[in-house]
């Protein structure tokens, strides 16, 4: 638990970021949202505005999570890790902890954001959206393990920077955050494929059915995108720590 | 003077291609917006909005290379920001050239950086969507490069009126996503008229949208190649007016504030 309090500590330190992925964030809902709405076929998507919105809580989900990853490389160049490796905590723990310090951290600064995009969206179904709110706290988890497996594989920012902005494009435009499935199914059935199996799909998915509104709910039933992020949180916090731990033994970071 | 700024547009220039990876990993992003979600939203957009471009894959390709020029030629900025504060400009200002020549050298720099940038973006769209007439192409590469200039002017405003990065960013953000947003980048500027005459849409955005210099180089591609929205001599005009104010903001800013102890 200390260890992911100090990963929620270092993120507010960020604070123009924080800023500006708000900025982000209104200006996609007032201004993209508004106006694509009004462009996009109602038979397609019964009310696109809201179901672009509830995407977009996704979307800055996900790209908070990812933020941990840069951290970690601070640390390498600032020699905190070997600081951190000194603390009275197993190497386990230690990459338990920032897993979950990165997720939590996302997951208290999005909050805000989720609260103002129900508000915009409308009405909830109390019990569904604490299953979906449930989902998206190992969704974050799991993307936060996944930032810092690749932070701790590939050695230069950089890079990671590079990969992380590509993942981001293609892991965001291949899902169901801006578009249902049964769309990206007919428009290419190889995009239909990936978003069909794309975690980000099933964090959208789940919230929208935690709303309640069924102009914007694409789920019959919530088991399998449950299932899906569950082993996506498994296996991203699995692999996580296997490699974390191998690697920051012996300057293996540096 | 033409030899000093010469001098500093390869400085510049080889500063840019350190970036390549950085560069690769952005025009493949911006391949994905046009690749997967112009041709997902092809399937989604009511016809009737994008009739006169056929479809939504079509519309987006000349909106986003716009995009791309505006991102590209807004990097000089982030990189003037960092000499301030690194006081870099020091050994700027010690350079044998005037005052003048280095403002117009960086500022020529941003603009052609977001051209080479640009360019690859710019025959994507030409391959997807035919090739304009000799007239046509000049035009094109003389609007977007007084764009790409006006750009990197904002840019070089911005960075030098910030004492630190994340106001850069911060200040950078805000205009990014005002000028994409309200423009016609994403959406037929009549959609955006439409929401206004409604009363939906503020008013003030409305008229940013009209004279947004993004969604005038936007649309004059579009009518050489798709014919559509009609061509008029007022777009050329916002690029012209966006350039010059910003270019010679730019200038002026970038020396006083180079100066400034």
């Amino acid at each position: 638990m200390l260890v992911a309090e100090r990963d929620v500590r270092l993120f507010f330190q960020y604070k123009f970021l924080i800023i500006i992925r708000a900025i982000w964030f209104v200006s996609q809902i007032v201004l993209f949202g508004l106006i694509a709405s009004r462009m996009i076929n109602v038979q397609e998507v019964p009310d696109y505005f809201r179901y672009y919105v509830s995407g977009l809580s996704i979307m800055t989900l996900y790209s908070a999570a990812i933020f941990i990853g840069f951290d970690i490389y601070e640390e390498a160049e600032h020699g905190v890790f070997e600081y951190l490796l000194s603390l009275p905590v197993s190497r386990r723990q230690l990459v338990l902890g920032r897993s979950i310090g990165g997720g939590l951290r996302a997951f208290i600064y999005v909050g805000p954001l989720i609260a103002a995009s129900l508000y915009v969206i409308g009405a909830v179904n109390p019990l569904n959206f604490l299953a979906a709110l449930f989902s998206l706290f190992l969704f974050s988890f799991g993307v936060s393990g996944m930032s810092i497996t690749i932070a701790v594989m590939i050695k230069s920012i950089d890079r990671f920077d590079i990969l992380m902005g590509v993942l981001d494009a293609l892991i965001v435009r291949l899902s169901t955050a801006m578009y249902p499935l049964n769309v990206v199914q007919t428009a290419n059935p190889i995009y239909g494929g990936i978003a069909n199996f794309n975690p980000v799909s099933y964090a959208a998915d789940l919230f929208r059915w935690g709303t309640g509104l069924p102009d914007i709910i694409t789920l019959d039933n919530p088991l399998l995108p449950l299932v899906g992020i569950i082993a996506f949180f498994a296996i991203f916090t699995f692999i996580g720590i296997t490699i974390y731990d191998r690697r920051i033994e012996g300057g293996g970071w540096q | 003077m033409i030899k000093h700024i010469i001098n500093l547009l390869e400085h510049d220039l080889r500063n840019f291609f350190r970036y390549k990876w950085w560069l690769v990993g952005l025009i493949s992003m911006n391949l994905a917006d046009l690749f997967i979600m112009a041709i997902v939203y092809n399937y989604m957009v009511r016809g009737a909005v994008i009739e006169q471009y056929r479809d939504y894959f079509r519309f987006f390709a000349p909106g986003l290379t716009v995009t791309g020029l505006f991102a590209s030629a807004f990097m000089i900025g982030r990189e003037i920001n960092m000499e301030r504060r690194r006081e870099v400009h020091h050994y700027m200002l010690s350079l044998p050239m005037t005052r003048m020549e280095l403002a117009i050298g960086r500022v020529l720099s941003g603009g052609l950086r977001g051209m080479i940038y640009m360019s690859p973006l710019l025959l994507t769209c030409f391959v997807f969507l035919g090739f304009p007439n000799v007239w046509q192409f000049l035009t094109i590469i003389a609007i977007l490069f007084l764009l790409a200039l006006g750009i990197s002017g904002l840019s070089i405003a911005i960075a030098v009126s910030t004492s630190s990065l994340e106001k850069f960013i911060t200040a950078r953000g805000l205009v990014y996503y005002t000028l994409f947003f309200c423009s016609s980048v994403f959406y037929p500027l009549s959609l955006i008229q439409q929401l206004g005459a409604e009363g939906k849409f503020p008013s003030v955005l409305v008229t940013l949208a009209e004279i947004n210099p993004l969604s005038s180089a936007s649309d004059m591609i579009r009518n050489f190649l798709l014919g559509s929205p009609a061509f008029s001599y007022v777009s050329i005009l916002n690029v012209l007016v966006f350039s010059a104010i910003f270019t010679l903001s730019a200038a002026f800013a970038y020396i006083k504030i180079i100066e400034r102890k």
